[in-house]
């Protein structure tokens, strides 16, 4: 590795941090400017219990100590505080619990757009404007445009409804299914149109022709060549596609009940659970920002032309 | 060549697929495995229910939600207890209790119970449960360090106060002081209440008195988990996937384990209504504890046995600020007059509304039109209700007539009233110069729908009120600040006593979202109260609402005279019905649907709902 390439590294090391250091401090001061707090309920406690509270929390410390104290247990100890409202769970038990969920759904429904969407790409292409290719686009241009509270719904009510062969439950294995298909189909569809019109692109390209020109077999043009350079776009969206999955998965745990991170993040902003909301905004923010980051570097390995400056 | 290739990504095509078949493969044989597990468990009962997302808490003191205490009461057992006599009737038993013992009144005036504990009692772990358990909890329970939500619920018992104190900056004086509780020996518990209390053996059967053991809370996270849960009553919970599913198992160690009938339970946690119902419609789950509110139509006639509509002591009601001022710029109305005048007018407006309407084609589920504040399954001493006696008419229950046939001539009447104060355009059969109001409510379609024909509903004589929503935890700030003109509101009773529905209403109080004797309303001296003919000395003409209300909200808590009590709990909501600033639209029902292979099933006024001595048919 070049240091040229070292340098740039470190660099988006140092801006991820930033990114990550701004989403804390501004979340930490507008959750606290929002009307309503964690000890808010239809019964109303006392104000002597109120002030108990706040005392027993830290919460009648002046904001901005609350705030360093909070960086302070975040950054040494990684010690995210206790939830205010699932009372005797630290945060870091809640978010783990929701995370094993939530990323066996983003995993699955990565992989499965990935593997999908490259794969019906690659055969739409060889097979441009031929009864095959039609069909796929007509379905995946279906998947593109369809939200995915509509999917998750569509999915619901034909699945777990009507034929009732899959729970509309998300909290079991087999209830995870038509989640992951629900999140998977947008990404899919994407990768698809996308490995489509640059295989088309690069089979086009002059080095191919040569390469037939030179009498290399077909399956050696096709994965040698032409589908290995045509995936460069599809990993230029694998940053994205995990972001869309990371947020999409918001909506599509609750849709389906599926008790990830997502609903986690929900609740704790309804329930005003100051340090859950912290907890799980770092931590899909954290994601988010090593995702772009990976890729950003991806880019530079599979194609040594581009120039990371 | 071509055909090669295409042979090749079909055949990847497959190893993909088969992939992603692979990691759900465990699903697929976790299936078959459930199915052969099924005729094993045959001998051993099972249910499975959702009633609602995951609770914040299950531990005894810190639960203040309905879901919650239905847990609880499955896995702890208290003195006393909820239960069914044989006509089906609800009434309250002694459960680790051996009796539940008349007080007696001390010298003071305070009355003192003494419990002995029955035989046998233990602990899910083994261990014997004894009084010092209950003293110990209940001291917890009800202490400012906790600060638990139902923390008050201790405040009948003597001690409590002094627990409580706090000086001019707030901080508690006492932070060592205790209940009046004593276990007297392993077996016998002694209590002291501050004066005679009409509802405590409802009280011992309430979550917060259930029992729980000093060495166990000492982990703060005791409650989180199945392993470190350790529990007295008829379940122990031997698993909680957090988010996802509660399950309880039958407590070999409970003193009447022998006469609980259902061996498993599994409360799933969701609080998706649609879900809820899909779940239920395909037979995964017996009961669910809510539906999506444009279904209940559709269930109540698909599904006429299993749609239940059960009782539930509350009242959804729409509250005025009673600073908001309402008469027209002209009006040349000043201090007391204005005043009454105000009040006139929000009683005339709370004619306007159709209750019959909000029901039957809004709310949907059963609910009964509401003419007072204190709801509906609240009983006088006699067993009567209370709300049927409220109010000074013969002809109808309640402070004013609603029925379908009264509405004409209410809102007749409350047009002649507003007449009085506004401008009328008789020929369009409007008010012109009424100021316009803004209804808040918290965002939900149900509550939308009620306010949009509140709305429409004033809207007919001219009066403009603009909907605002305001997301949950926001609402309630704003309604408890007081920074609203209308609001939605409602409450559900902790105990089966009206004092729950009358003391949140003095000025003090955390729930006197009205504003009653705060701000303008303060030195607003209009209210008249005599209860000379009760034996008190207090009497009182044109004095204000800490004169009045808040004056008789203590004398009720003092009174030890049942009849006498009751008496001046009526007189309070007359009080506060004349202020108009209460608008009861209707008393709320707990809708659920249960499947009618379950025998056994019963739930209490609170919304508690009892499996244990549940079985499955078939």
């Amino acid at each position: 590795m070049s240091s040229k390439t070292l340098l740039y590294i470190l660099k988006r090391i140092g801006l991820a941090i930033l990114t990550v250091w701004v989403v804390i401090t501004v979340t930490f001061f507008v959750m606290r400017a929002v009307p309503g707090g964690p000890f808010m309920s239809e019964k109303a406690v006392s104000p002597a219990a109120q002030a108990a509270l706040e005392a027993k929390y830290g919460l009648d410390k002046p904001l901005m100590e609350q705030y360093i104290t909070y960086l302070k247990d975040v950054v040494t100890k990684l010690d995210f505080g206790p939830s205010l409202k699932q009372r005797g769970r630290t945060v870091m038990a809640i978010i783990s619990d929701g995370m094993k969920t939530s990323a066996k759904l983003g995993i699955m429904a990565a992989f499965g757009a990935l593997a999908l969407g490259v794969v019906l790409g690659a055969i739409a292409a060889l097979q441009r404007n031929k009864f095959v290719d039609k069909v796929i686009m007509v379905i995946t241009t279906a998947f593109v445009s369809m939200p995915s509270f509509i999917m998750g719904s569509l999915l619901l009510v034909l699945f777990a409804v009507k034929l009732a062969v899959l729970p509309a439950n998300g909290s079991t294995a087999q209830g995870l299914i038509l989640p992951v298909i629900t999140l998977a189909l947008y990404p899919m569809a994407y990768i698809t149109r996308l490995t489509r019109s640059s295989m088309l692109d690069v089979l086009g390209q002059d080095y191919i022709r040569t390469a037939k020109a030179k009498g290399v077999s077909g399956g050696k043009i096709i994965f040698g060549h032409a589908l290995k350079n045509s995936l460069i776009p599809v990993i230029t969206y694998f940053g994205p596609m995990l972001a869309y999955i990371v947020t999409g998965s918001l909506v599509v745990e609750q849709i389906f009940a599926v008790p990830g991170i997502g609903r986690a993040f929900v609740s704790s902003i309804t329930n005003r659970d100051y340090p859950l909301i912290m907890g799980t905004t770092i931590v899909l923010a954290c994601l988010i920002v090593v995702m772009n980051l990976v890729s950003d570097i991806l880019y530079k390995v599979v194609d040594p032309r581009i120039n990371l400056e | 060549m071509k055909k090669i290739l295409a042979l090749l990504l079909a055949a990847a095509m497959v190893f993909a697929l088969a992939a992603c078949g692979s990691s759900e493969a465990p699903a697929a044989t976790e299936a078959p495995a459930d199915a052969t597990e099924a005729p094993a468990e045959a001998a051993a009962s099972s249910l499975a229910v959702c009633l609602a997302s995951e609770p914040d808490t299950i531990d005894p003191a810190l639960n203040s939600a309905v879901d919650g205490a239905t847990l609880v009461s499955h896995l702890f057992s208290g003195l006393a207890k909820w239960a069914q006599d044989e006509t089906g009737a609800l009434v309250i038993v002694p459960d680790a209790a051996a009796e539940l013992s008349e007080g007696v009144e001390n010298e003071d005036g305070t009355v003192t119970y003494t419990y002995t504990l029955r035989d046998g009692l233990k602990w899910s772990d083994g261990q014997p449960v004894t009084a010092a358990d209950f003293a110990f909890a209940w001291n917890r329970a009800a202490s400012p360090a906790l600060a638990a939500d139902y923390g008050y619920m201790f405040e009948v018992v003597d001690g409590y106060a002094e627990m409580w104190e706090t000086d001019a900056d707030g901080n508690i004086v006492n932070p060592d002081a205790k209940l009046n509780v004593t276990a007297v020996d392993e077996k016998t518990l002694e209590v002291t209440l501050a004066n005679s209390v009409a509802y405590w053996n409802e009280l011992l059967a309430f979550p917060t008195y259930f029992p729980v053991r000093e060495d166990v809370v000492a982990d703060e996270a005791w409650a989180t988990d199945p392993s470190t849960y350790v529990s007295n009553g008829a379940y122990t919970m031997t698993g909680w996937e957090h988010n996802s599913v509660i399950t309880l198992e039958k407590n070999p160690n409970y003193v009447d384990a022998d006469e609980i009938l259902m061996d498993k339970i599994e409360f799933y946690l969701s609080d998706d209504s649609n879900n809820m119902l899909t779940n239920f419609e395909n037979g995964t789950w017996q009961l669910i504890d809510d539906v999506p509110t444009n279904e209940i139509a559709n269930l109540k006639t698909e599904y006429p046995e299993e749609f239940v509509v059960a009782g539930q002591i509350g009242t959804y009601y729409v509250c005025w600020n009673i600073n908001e001022a309402i008469l027209p710029a002209s009006s040349t109305l000043t201090g007391a007059e204005a005043e009454a005048a105000k009040a006139e007018i929000r009683n005339a407006i709370a004619l306007l509304f159709d209750r019959n309407y909000i029901v039957e084609e809004i709310g949907q589920a059963g609910q009964v039109p509401a003419s007072s504040f204190v709801a509906m399954g609240m009983t006088n001493p006699d067993g009567t209700q209370f709300y049927e006696t409220a109010g000074s008419s013969d002809e109808y229950n309640g402070y004013y007539n609603v029925s379908a046939d009264a509405f004409e001539a209410n809102f007749a009447q409350a047009v002649e009233t507003l007449k009085k104060y506004y401008t009328y355009d008789e020929a369009t059969g409007m008010f012109t110069d009424f100021p316009t109001l803004t209804y808040l409510y918290n965002t939900s379609e149900g509550h939308k729908a009620i306010g949009e024909y509140l709305q429409s509903a004033l809207a007919g004589v001219g009066i403009t009120m603009n909907l605002e929503n305001q997301e949950w935890n926001t609402f309630l700030n704003t309604r408890k600040e007081g920074n609203y003109s209308i609001a939605r509101n409602g409450w559900l009773a902790d105990y089966n006593d009206p004092i729950c529905f009358l003391d949140m209403w003095v000025t003090g109080s955390g729930n006197n979202d009205v504003q009653f004797g705060k701000g303008g309303h303060k030195d607003v001296a209009i209210y008249s109260l005599d209860l000379t003919d009760l034996g008190y000395e207090l009497k009182v003409e044109n004095g204000t609402w800490a004169q009045t209300y808040d004056e008789l909200i203590s004398l009720i808590k003092s009174c030890t005279d049942n009849e006498v009590r009751y008496e001046l709990m009526h007189r309070a909501e007359d009080l506060l019905m004349s202020t108009g600033c209460i608008v009861p639209l209707y008393f709320y029902t707990d809708i659920y649907m249960l499947d009618d292979s379950v025998q056994g099933f019963f739930s209490n006024p609170l919304g508690y709902k009892y499996f244990m001595y549940c079985t499955v048919a078939g």
